[in-house]
């Protein structure tokens, strides 16, 4: 277990009260346990000591729920490199996993996984404790075999947080089980996504929607002809915030600092070159290049991702929910460069972009395709996951 | 060819909240090094900034104390540079969506005219950590210090409205007038929480040109913001007059050597906003709060005492340029004491009374109540001005009434007759030559003789019955 697990919490806990009694958790060093090495899968931060519990790991305890340890992750969670993402569940180590989604991570680990894999609307869940890197993008993602865990969770984690003041003031979608009547429920399917797809998984796509087709959803074909910029709005956006935010990780209080240097601004420039990865640097230095040297290309990032937000409203009145095909890209994980790893997102990253809640689901065991993601309007989690139960009924013979 | 300056002013002022801007740590940068930190202003890992409605408040009356008009919408960015007084990387503040825009200060400038100086804009943002340099044996070391990390700040951007060294100095000491007013900040240059940047540029005079300008930093008094920018103004019009360029940078203000130095500039490139704190909205109705919060301003107060107590413009400047005072004048008025009494007595006896035993108008067991009930005595020839003097010293010793202290002491003026009748003969046998002076038409020697009879009287007479006393005596014997 030690290859999966960064951290592991060895404690031995007689089970609390609460609705997720005997639940085992599986989080990511990212996520600040009181005590527990919180180091982001980062040199800069190494052997930081989270000070506080963040207030979704608070919230999990208080209800019950079994913290079991951190997996191992990719520095500060962006990519897949390095990342154990899905093995705990693969292993049965855990029931859930919490899994910071920059661009589709949590996604992707479960379709590793062959689990379910949830991101919630951004702004539902509290960020105090949370060490991420792009602020406007990333959120706390979960992982398990069934969704009535990931229901279960965000009912207990979701919502204000007095910590937390950049939680929209909003209502809070209500988790608990509920009825939805596929003949009601008007599902659409995007075409530019499919074009970027190969031939044969197309096809296996097509096979995901007949899935809906069977299960009694209407659906509606409609197009989204930007659908390829979120990818580059997520690449200028989101490498200029993690350019200024990471400069809090300077590897001076933690993390490799330079010794035997001339003055302080040389040892800012070596200690930070040692502290980030091959990945990290580049999306660094991408970042340094939009914000000084073409800060226009960042405004005009900032508008389109404005205008493709109004396009998936518009899509969105016209349909309840959307069903995007995922795709784990040519290359399956450990690339070290930019390029590849934009690609490998590519299917997920445009919730990342509007902030709208976003279901991988597996395909039926046995099948040959890679399952699909489903996508609603902002703070359509609990319906969202709704289908998503009532789809995994269907497969299990109906209710 | 004659030069005319062009100048901007940039001032940070730090608002005298309880806590700090994004979190609840107490705003005491003075402390002991570092005892008022937390995770978010020490900006650890996960930390979470939670902005300060307090701090909101007090920077939006400010804004209005100054006529600047509050925007429904502002928000922060990042404001990325390293430094050690900065390990978060970035500083927050408004760069793109200030929290208010426009507004002015009225200055008297030197030729007795009034001139508007705009401001551009106020922003809000975090203070830094503060650096400490010190020697450990032979070994340079800088201390950091995250007392100050995250107090909250406004900065005031002015128009470069300024001309003269002058202009910028009755500015900021009229600006430092009106923020004590609204009570946002004490504005003191000299305990740093008053901060003057001064962006100097120069130009033949008569010309609209606007040529590269120059940041004048580090004066830490407002006569030293009117000599560096008067140093700054003959050092580029030599280098002008030298076929010198004049380049965009940044100078230190030396006041020892009096003259300003280059130095080495922060890196500092474009703000991203900040997506963690919350956008600002204002409603009209919440600007309205602020805005009923707004004491009188001193201008419009100033104007208020000329009309309706008779003083002239510059004690009734005097009176409302410090909200204590005016609030003491008012409280005086409130007790029946006549106004010019009052501006008399607060200005010369009270007021260097109490700066003498480092106390504030408002923490001096001397209450308006008090003051009043002296001054009342006073009017009415219970005691005289002697004796009023001498019982305020006591009014700052003991708590009792100022009447008990006069009967106790015995200070009560004597204006009996009789009583001062013996005393005067004493005078004029002792006196015959001044006598015969004031026969001879010289009031001065008048006056000599009803000081003889006040010393006789032990200070205690009442000057007018002496004095008419003495015109019927030297009449009779005549």
């Amino acid at each position: 277990m030690d290859s999966i697990f960064f951290y592991r919490n060895l404690e031995i806990v007689a089970p609390k009260d609460g609705h997720l009694q005997g639940v085992k958790i599986a989080i990511q060093p990212n996520i600040s346990v009181a005590g527990w090495p919180t180091e982001a899968g980062s040199k800069a931060l190494l052997n930081f000591k989270a000070i506080e519990d963040a207030t979704i790991v608070q919230r999990l305890r208080q209800a019950g729920a079994f913290v079991c340890g951190s997996t191992h992750m990719s520095e500060f969670g962006f990519g897949l490199a390095g990342s154990k993402a899905g093995e705990a569940l693969r292993r049965q180590a855990a029931d859930v996993e919490l899994v910071l989604d920059l661009m589709g991570e949590s996604r992707l680990a479960a379709l590793h996984a062959a689990a379910c894999g949830f991101k919630p609307s951004y702004g539902l869940v509290s960020q105090f404790g949370l060490i991420g890197l792009i602020p406007s993008m990333e959120c706390c993602g979960l992982l398990s075999r069934n969704l009535k865990n990931i229901r279960e969770i965000l009912q207990t984690i979701a919502g204000p947080d007095e910590l937390d003041f950049s939680i929209p003031d909003e209502e809070i979608p209500n988790f608990s089980p509920q009825e939805i009547d596929p003949q009601k429920t008007t599902i659409g399917f995007i075409t530019e996504p499919q074009n970027e797809l190969s031939n044969d998984k197309e096809a296996i796509f097509r096979y995901s929607v007949d899935e809906l087709k069977k299960a009694g959803f209407s659906l509606r074909e409609m197009s989204l002809p930007d659908f390829s910029l979120f990818s580059l709005v997520h690449k200028i956006v989101g490498s200029v915030e993690a350019s200024s935010c990471a400069g809090r990780y300077d590897s001076v209080r933690y993390g490799p600092r330079a010794l035997g240097t001339k003055n302080w601004n040389d040892m800012y420039l070596l200690s930070r070159g040692a502290a980030f990865g091959l990945l990290l640097k580049s999306y660094l230095f991408q970042g340094a290049f939009f914000q000084f040297e073409n800060y226009g290309a960042y405004e005009n990032a900032c508008r389109i991702r404005a205008r493709l937000l109004t396009d998936m409203q518009l899509l969105l009145s016209q349909a309840d929910f959307l069903v995007f095909p995922i795709d784990n890209g040519a290359t399956s994980g450990a690339s070290e460069l930019l390029a590849d790893t934009y690609n490998q997102f590519a299917s997920t990253v445009f919730a990342n972009v509007t902030g709208q809640p976003a279901l991988y689901l597996p395909p039926v065991s046995g099948a040959a395709h890679l399952g699909f993601q489903l996508a609603g309007p902002r703070l359509s989690d609990a319906r969202l996951l709704a289908v998503g139960e009532y789809l995994l009924n269907m497969r299990n013979g109906g209710k | 060819m004659e030069f005319e300056a062009v100048i901007g002013l940039e001032i940070h002022v730090e608002l005298n909240c309880t806590t700090k801007m994004f979190c609840d740590c107490p705003n005491r940068p003075g402390d002991d090094p570092n005892v008022n930190t937390c995770p978010t202003c020490l900006w650890f890992p996960g930390a979470m900034p939670r902005f300060s409605q307090e701090a909101l408040e007090k920077a939006s009356i400010l804004c209005l104390g100054l006529s600047a008009e509050l925007q429904p919408l502002s928000a922060f960015d990042q404001k990325v540079y390293y430094y050690p007084d900065l390990p978060k990387g970035f500083q927050l503040s408004q760069a793109h969506f200030p929290l208010a825009c426009g507004g002015g200060i009225d200055i008297t400038n030197e030729d007795g005219k009034t001139k508007r100086l705009r401001l551009h804009h106020i922003h809000m943002e975090e203070d830094v950590a503060k650096l400490v340099h010190e020697m450990e044996g032979r070994l340079p070391i800088s201390l950091v210090d995250f007392n100050r990390a995250g107090s909250p700040l406004v900065e005031i951007v002015t128009e470069p409205d300024f001309r003269t060294p002058y202009e910028a100095m009755e500015f900021l000491k009229a600006l430092r007038t009106q923020v004590r007013y609204v009570g946002s900040s004490e504005c003191s240059m000299e305990n740093g929480t008053m901060r003057v940047d001064a962006n100097i540029s120069i130009r033949p005079s008569g010309t609209n040109q606007m040529n590269t300008k120059v940041e004048v930093k580090n004066m830490n008094s407002i006569r030293h913001v009117g000599d560096a920018i008067a140093h700054e103004i003959s050092r580029q019009s030599a280098c002008m007059q030298a076929g010198e360029t004049i380049i965009l940078h940044t100078r230190l203000w030396d006041p020892d050597k009096k003259l300003t130095l280059p130095m080495r500039t922060k890196f500092e490139g474009p703000c991203v906003p900040d997506p963690k704190v919350p956008v600002i909205k204002l409603s009209p109705d919440w600007i309205e709060k602020m805005r009923s919060r707004l004491p009188e301003m001193p201008a419009a107060r100033a104007e208020r005492f000329v009309k309706q107590h008779g003083l002239t413009d510059e004690e009734a400047n005097f009176l409302s340029s410090d909200p204590e005072v005016a609030r003491f004048f008012e409280a005086l008025i409130g007790q029946g004491i006549a106004p010019r009494t009052a501006m008399h007595w607060l200005i010369t006896q009270l007021i260097p009374a109490v700066k003498d035993r480092q106390l504030d108008l408002s923490s001096s067991p001397v209450t308006p109540a008090r003051f009043a009930s002296l001054l009342r005595m006073l009017s009415q020839d219970e005691i005289n001005a002697n004796a009023a003097r001498e019982v305020l010293v006591y009014l700052f010793d003991s708590d009792e009434s100022p009447k008990k202290i006069v009967v106790a002491r015995g200070f009560q003026q004597v204006s009996d007759p009789k009583a001062l009748d013996g005393l005067i003969d004493k005078v004029l046998t002792a006196q015959p030559e001044t006598v015969a002076k004031v026969r001879g038409g010289q009031d001065k020697a008048m006056g000599f003789l009803i000081g003889q009879v006040m010393k006789a009287a032990g200070g205690k007479a009442n000057p007018k019955i002496i004095r008419e006393l003495l015109v019927k005596k030297l009449s009779e014997i005549l």
